[in-house]
């Protein structure tokens, strides 16, 4: 490593440690190492500016934020829920899996586990803490832990962003998610059903199974999303980015016409909203783009993958050594700095070993998702405690059996990779060996 | 002179939403030219890039919220109100320092652009690329007025950048909220 790289890793862990946005700590440290290596200091510049100027799939990104919170403003949280417990509640635990059924049809909507934790966090913690039924804990656990399916089921913004780094297709990588994401909500429902049990937690009135078709009707139009957006993919009729679009589009007509529930004010809202959003992931992408040259200049990926060879580790070990190493640096750095940044510096040591890239890459992503659960830095956790006020000691205390549960999924991923396979092939892709 | 600036800040929050709007609706036409009328545009996917740096750098630079960025603040929030104002006078003096220095390169890189033109629509690509420099600067003011604050111990965070000045209780409450 040269002098330049260690003094930019230093001054990167410096300056986010004590507080500075991640984002801007990597442009001023991307300066330092500019500086130091005697170069033009209008390089940083040039990375930013290009990497976001030239990259098509990104646009899919504010596409997908606009449709998130077209359909967060026409109260499509409520109606889900209400349709979901329909559905479930009458289970024991029920509001729980309510929870889970919920984020598993916002994740077809919506491709960031942030969005889906704002979008239905509060209607659902609300209502599980009503009347005491289940502890602030247990209620703000489930719900960060269920809206890590967001980015798993497609649309997925991580997945967008994996497919920028390592070349792969955005729909074969969304279609490898569906699975896995069916999977992980099976087992935190399975969780919740055992704690829910243990625990004696009351049953909820069941909904009159004669209400099922109206309230199914007030919900279908918000449930044919995924359709709209998945169908407008794989039949090839558009690219994933204008499938975006149509999505946002789609949103926009369903808020606005069927359940009438925006005004000229909350379309400004929506766009001044997404805006804010757009920007904070942009540049954090823009700012990752810059590490990501300074990384591959430095010619870190090729050393990683020759030390990798001089080791002869088998293709499992190297995957099982990455996913610790993952789980770790997620508990630390922002999930889309891992996936710009950590993850291409061993792309090539996974295209020498013939690791296919369509299953490691949802296996990453599922990796960095856990990551947004896991103390100090989980990003949901603060989420949730900034939009309900439980404290984040007390959400901390609960989140562990949900992380347990979900290490499990990625360990299933890791040892059986037909689940992620399963349905890319069923559409025509061909994996490497794995 | 702060309600003009308040104004001018609500505007360019409101040029920001205009120009995301103009993305997504970009993308529409793109999507009906192409598949209902099967006239495929060539300038829309340029126009959308365009936008989509814009949209990121000009709401960084007028939108975005101190509390919007992604931070990792464990350590920050360990300390008490004076020790988070020495924190935050280091990386806010930090920030500036370093984008001030790469700043005559960056102006360099982007009016070096004069000479070219955007692919399809014929735009000067240094106007495109210059809203790096408004964004630049932006960082620059809002870091040096966040150390001025700090040093001149006014109230520094969760606020914004461009208010010069927020009621006392507001404050509190804020600093109160991030502190739990």
């Amino acid at each position: 490593m040269s002098t330049a790289l260690t003094l930019c890793l230093v001054a990167m862990i410096f300056l986010a440690t004590i507080g500075a946005p991640i984002s801007l700590a990597m442009i001023a440290s991307a300066v330092v190492y500019l500086f130091v290596k005697g170069q033009d200091l209008g390089l940083a510049a040039e990375q930013i500016i290009q990497g976001l100027y030239d990259s098509f799939v990104l646009l899919a990104i504010p596409l997908f934020i606009v449709a998130a919170n077209f359909m967060n403003a026409g109260t499509i949280s409520d109606r889900l829920t209400h349709f979901c417990l329909a559905l479930v509640g009458r289970l024991k635990g029920g509001l729980g899996h309510v929870n889970v059924v919920t984020s598993i049809i916002f994740a077809g909507m919506s491709g960031s586990a942030v969005a889906d934790a704002v979008g239905l966090g509060k209607v659902s913690i609300d209502m599980m803490i009503k009347d005491n039924r289940y502890t602030p804990g247990y209620a703000a656990a489930i719900t960060a832990a269920t809206a890590v399916i967001g980015p798993i089921i497609p649309p997925s913004i991580p997945m967008v962003l994996y497919a920028l780094v390592s070349d792969t297709s955005i729909g074969y990588l969304f279609l490898g998610g569906i699975l896995p994401g069916f999977m992980m909500a099976a087992a935190m429902m399975a969780l919740n059903s055992y704690i829910s049990h243990k625990q004696n937690v009351p049953l909820e009135e069941p909904i009159p199974l004669r209400d099922f078709p109206k309230i199914t009707m007030r919900a279908f139009p918000a449930l044919m999303m995924p359709v709209i957006l998945l169908g407008g993919i794989y039949s090839g009729v558009t690219t994933p980015t204008e499938a975006a679009a149509v999505a946002a589009a789609y949103a926009f007509i369903v808020a606005a016409f069927f359940y009438r529930a925006l005004s000229l004010r909350d379309i400004y809202t929506v766009m001044r909203e997404s805006t804010r959003s757009t920007a904070s992931v942009g540049l954090v992408i823009g700012a990752a783009l810059v590490f990501n040259y300074i990384v591959a200049s430095e010619n870190i990926p090729a050393q990683v993958s020759l030390a990798m060879k001089g080791m002869e580790i088998s293709a499992m070990t190297f995957i099982i050594g990455l996913n610790i190493l993952f789980l770790v640096l997620g508990c630390l750095l922002d999930a889309s700095t891992i996936i710009l940044v950590i993850i291409p510096i061993f792309i090539p040591t996974c295209k020498a070993l013939g690791i296919d890239l369509v299953w490691f890459g949802v296996v990453a992503v599922v990796n960095c998702m856990i990551g947004l659960i896991t103390p100090p830095y989980g990003i949901l956790l603060f989420v949730i405690n900034a939009t309900t006020g439980i404290p984040l000691r007390v959400i901390i205390a609960d989140i562990w059996p949900w992380v347990a549960v979900l290490i499990v999924c990625l360990i299933l991923l890791i040892i059986f990779p037909e689940i992620v396979l399963f349905v890319p092939k069923m559409f025509g892709y061909i994996p490497g060996r794995i | 002179m702060l309600k003009i600036l308040e104004w001018l800040n609500e505007r360019a929050k409101d040029i920001a939403s205009v120009f995301l709007g103009m993305m997504f609706l970009t993308f529409i036409v793109q999507i009906v030219f192409r598949y209902v009328l099967n006239l495929p545009l060539d300038w829309t996917l340029e126009l959308c890039l365009t936008l989509w740096l814009w949209v990121v750098f000009w709401g960084t630079a007028f939108v975005m919220e101190d509390q919007d960025h992604v931070r990792f603040d464990i350590f920050y929030h360990s300390h008490g109100e004076k020790g988070r104002r020495i924190l935050t006078f280091i990386y806010s003096a930090c920030i500036v320092a370093a984008f001030v220095i790469s700043l005559p390169a960056t102006i360099s890189y982007v009016t070096f652009y004069k000479i070219k033109k955007s692919m399809t629509m014929g735009i000067r690509l240094d106007y495109v690329f210059s809203v790096y420099l408004i964004f630049a600067v932006a960082i620059i003011l809002q870091y040096s007025l966040r150390c001025w604050r700090v040093a001149t111990g006014q109230p520094f965070e969760a606020q914004s950048f461009y208010a010069i000045q927020i009621a006392p209780s507001e404050a509190a409450s804020l600093s109160e909220t991030k502190a739990s």
